[in-house]
């Protein structure tokens, strides 16, 4: 018996374990990491590792998690802004990137079909400031706009506010009728699939694959992974996950197997980009 | 009960003191009642400290409508205004079917098909609001983007539809008992008098039973109040709506909005951080929606128990042949309204039958999920147990020291103040306990999402329902047995633990039963403090840092991937799942009442 209790001190002193025995790593963050997450999480499982994947608050929750130390590794489709670092003084932010994204100006595909197949940066801002209120301004069919956006703290919504404004802070959202806000991926999708006239931000891997919906170009540069690759499209993304300083422990392990070749081959079928298919 | 004579002898000068027995009851009763005190200053504890730890502008809280942190503005008015609107709506509805279905089942139903559409209608009032947001987003969205023409559906208007039904069950049911309390005999002497059914009911019924049916609508608005997971993914999330004109105020019923609840639901309290402005008047957002769910429960527990004065009797004398046409057309109109809720439980089953038929293969229940959206929920219903059984153990000694202290000991207006404030916990909206439970256990005390925290967490929503069941059953002992036990040179203790005890454990069973039946449908306070996106075990390996997986979060994860057919179809399965382990827990609630209501206590 004490034997084996020294074995197991052993063990955990060896791992370096932060967490209580029983306890397991604690991922929670963006919807759009979260399913690679997921996905690696059920590989080291059943390697005997104990983790967990929460998905409250999105990117900006993960971080603010992270940082109250509720969570291990914060999952991000977003880069650490300044604005983190000056909230959380006493936090070594450390974003290990583990592949790339694209967000696209998701519009339904009766709309594209009916002409609006590409938006410039202006008429994307008139559409999400609530300007433009019916397709035909943009040169399709005669049908009313009705913008889905990401609720605060979403990676994806940063992504759309920095293309849109730049390194100007964003406005408020309109104060228009044709306007409501979506949460996760998933909530995003569907409403965007059962509102005639939708418009609204997502991971474009959320859109393959899906007949009502079609990604439309930005300033005719498509969200294909050569350009994503090259960086011309200007919603790419990196996709991270940040710990506390370096990682160690059970974070490495999960880190490394995420960076290594099992757990690339994790990001195509959830229509990201791997490291080397962005030349990192 | 038979007692054996046995001549005491005399007490000796130097005896030893007999041993003090049965002490630990008054501990246990006291530890019981400071529980129910507890919550509440655990949850003003939170919610004031939030608010103290950074400045809120309490005026601009409630009188400015738009919301935008990154400006440093934080209005909240525009989403008093939706709460208002969304409860307006759903009384609209539900009150007016509910009153009438109540008076049918009361006054036109022969009585064992009012008892047994009674029973129905409880197990309305007990699906789980996860269930009811389900339908939302499936059913009710599109049909009001369909009538509004209005793209989507999501609006207000969904909302208080959603919650129309949802709380529709709870004001027949609360309503029934009151016109059930008016005594037959008052109703025989009219009907001597030659009125007609409908005038007997105006006339002597419903005065009497009208502080009761108010406490109906009133326990109802609260509920409609406190619910955020069954209107958050229908009311659209919109910050900043608040119109200036009626027709605006018409247009802004079909348009997206926003509701205290599902602020509080969102994102933002995660962001927040825990001190500073932002997360002080998101606290502040806490308190008004507590204050305001506190007034509506304490004036309807306050209307309920009111004794009705006689109903000052005003028949009219009226044409022969019209009184009684008008009659049956009167009868015809409420036993109308009574089939609405029979109808809605009836399509409801019938929703869920169909579409969640994969509940019916046993593989579904015994099967771990694969997958986003494959496999069955055998671990969903394992944690949900799990959960349910923990937080029974936690709150069936607090909740029956709580009401046995309520009925032996307070006096008559003590009381009536902690039998309000019991309802006031009981009433307290869950999302506000999640985000509580969020910082005090998974942050403050560093536990991690865990079972025993998502456990705790539920606890105050079983206990006011332990508590007050029991209370009433102890005040109900007859004087005659209370002045037997103590005649007989019982201590007090020792007659709270030979009588009182064997005499209230059936209505605190019953309560039991109802409360975690209620418990195991709550969504909100498990995704703060007990589920996950991916990686719950079957079984958790630890106590304070294994999260658990549940019915409830899992039909909510799906219902937002309302696109995708298996999802769907998984949520329904899972849904239907859920209803059945509540009407059992139901049943069994109803089953252990009408047992022990036959029984008799001799004297």
């Amino acid at each position: 018996m004490s034997g084996a209790l020294l074995a197991g001190l052993a063990t955990a002193c060896a791992d370096g374990q932060s967490s209580a025995a029983g306890g397991g790593l604690r991922a929670s963050g963006s919807t759009t990491v979260a399913p690679v997450a997921a996905d690696a999480a059920e590989a080291l499982k059943a390697q005997g590792m104990n983790i967990t994947i929460a998905t409250q608050g999105g990117s900006a929750g993960g971080i603010s998690q992270l940082a109250a130390g509720q969570i291990d590794i914060a999952l991000s489709s977003k880069p650490i802004a300044d604005a983190d670092r000056t909230a959380h003084p006493k936090v070594d932010f450390v974003a290990t990137q583990i592949g790339s994204d694209a967000v696209g100006v998701i519009v339904t595909q009766p709309v594209a079909d009916a002409g609006v197949k590409n938006l410039t940066v202006d008429q994307v801002r008139d559409l999400f400031e609530g300007k433009i209120t019916n397709w035909s301004q943009l040169g399709g069919p005669k049908l009313g706009v009705f913008v889905y956006d990401k609720e605060p703290g979403r990676g994806t919504r940063e992504v759309l506010d920095k293309y849109i404004y730049g390194d100007e802070k964003a406005p408020p959202p309109p104060d228009t009728d044709n306007f409501a806000i979506v949460g996760g991926n998933l909530e995003t999708r569907n409403k965007l699939e059962s509102t005639p006239g939708a418009v609204g931000p997502l991971s474009t891997g959320f859109v393959e694959g899906r007949e009502k919906l079609a990604v439309v170009t930005l300033d005719g540069i498509a969200a294909s992974p050569e350009n994503i690759a090259s960086g011309k499209y200007p919603m790419n993304r990196p996709l991270y996950l940040i710990t506390n300083g370096e990682p160690t422990g059970d974070a490495k392990k999960f880190i490394d197997y995420l960076l290594s070749d099992k757990g690339q081959v994790l990001l195509e079928p959830h229509g990201y980009l791997s490291l080397e298919q962005i030349g990192k | 009960m038979t007692l054996t004579q046995e001549k005491r002898p005399a007490v000796e000068p130097d005896a030893d003191p007999r041993p003090r027995r049965s002490v630990w009851v008054w501990g246990w009763l006291f530890t019981g009642a400071f529980s129910v005190l507890a919550v509440l200053l655990a949850l003003l504890g939170y919610l004031g400290e939030g608010v103290a730890g950074g400045h809120v502008d309490w005026v601009e809280l409630l009188t400015e409508s738009s919301w935008n942190p990154a400006g440093s503005v934080f209005g909240g008015l525009a989403m008093i205004y939706g709460s208002a609107v969304v409860c307006v709506i759903a009384l609209v509805l539900a009150v007016p079917v509910g009153w009438g279905a109540a008076v049918a089942l009361s006054e036109y139903l022969p009585g064992r098909a009012a008892r047994a559409l009674r029973m129905s209608v409880e197990l309305l009032a007990a699906v789980p609001s996860i269930v009811y947001g389900l339908i939302g987003i499936l059913l009710v969205r599109p049909f009001v983007g369909a009538i509004a023409d209005v793209p989507g559906g999501d609006s207000l208007l969904a909302a208080g539809i959603v919650l129309a039904v949802m709380i529709m069950p709870t004001i027949v049911a609360v309503s029934v008992d009151s016109l059930a309390a008016v005594p037959d005999r008052d109703r025989e002497a009219a009907f001597s008098l030659g009125l007609t059914r409908r005038e007997v009911i105006r006339s002597v019924v419903l005065p009497k039973a009208r502080p009761g049916m108010r406490a109906a609508v009133l326990l109802g608005l609260a509920r409609a109040l406190g619910e955020a997971i069954a209107v958050f993914l229908v009311v659209g999330r919109a910050d900043g709506r608040l119109p200036g004109t009626f027709d605006q105020l018409l247009n802004s019923l079909v348009r997206p909005g926003q509701t205290l609840t599902t602020k509080l639901a969102g994102p933002e309290p995660v962001l927040a951080g825990t001190s500073g402005t932002y997360f002080a008047s998101l606290c502040g957002l806490g308190l008004v929606l507590l204050t305001l769910v506190a007034v509506a429960t304490v004036w309807g527990n306050r209307g309920a128990s009111r004794t009705a004065g006689a109903g000052r009797f005003r028949g009219r004398q009226s044409a022969g042949l019209g009184r009684v046409q008008l009659d049956r057309f009167v009868a015809a109109v409420r036993l109308t309204a009574l089939a609405l809720p029979g109808l809605l439980l009836l399509g409801m089953l019938v929703v869920l039958a169909t579409r969640g038929s994969a509940a019916f293969q046993p593989s579904f229940w015994f099967t771990s999920a694969t997958g986003a959206a494959g496999g069955g929920v055998r671990d969903q219903i394992l944690g949900t147990l799990l959960l349910v059984v923990t937080c029974g153990l936690i709150a069936l000694p607090l909740g029956f020291g709580a009401g046995i202290l309520l009925g032996v000991h307070a006096s008559a207006r003590t009381v009536r103040v902690l039998q309000t404030l019991t309802v006031v916990v009981g009433g307290t909206p869950t999302i506000l306990l999640g985000l509580a439970g969020f910082v005090i256990f998974c942050s403050a005390m560093g536990w991690g999402r865990s079972w025993l925290a998502g456990a705790i967490v539920l606890v105050p929503v079983v206990v006011p329902m332990v508590a007050l069941p029991t209370c009433a059953r102890v005040r109900s002992l007859s004087p005659e047995m209370t002045e037997s036990a103590l005649a007989l040179g019982l201590t007090r203790a020792q007659f709270i633990r030979s009588v009182v005890v064997p005499y209230a454990w059936p209505a605190t069973l019953t309560g039991l039963l109802l409360g975690l039946a209620r418990a195991a449908g709550e969504t909100a306070p498990l995704l703060f403090t007990a589920t996950v996106f991916f990686g719950a075990p079957a079984f958790p390996g630890g106590i304070v840092e294994s999260p658990v997986q549940a019915l409830p979060t899992h039909i909510f994860t799906l219902s937002q991937d309302s696109g995708d057919p298996q999802a769907v179809a998984q949520a329904w399965g899972s849904a239907m799942v859920l209803v059945l382990i509540t009407a059992v827990l139901l049943s069994l609630a109803v089953a252990l009442r009408n047992r022990f209501e036959g029984e008799r206590w001799t004297t």
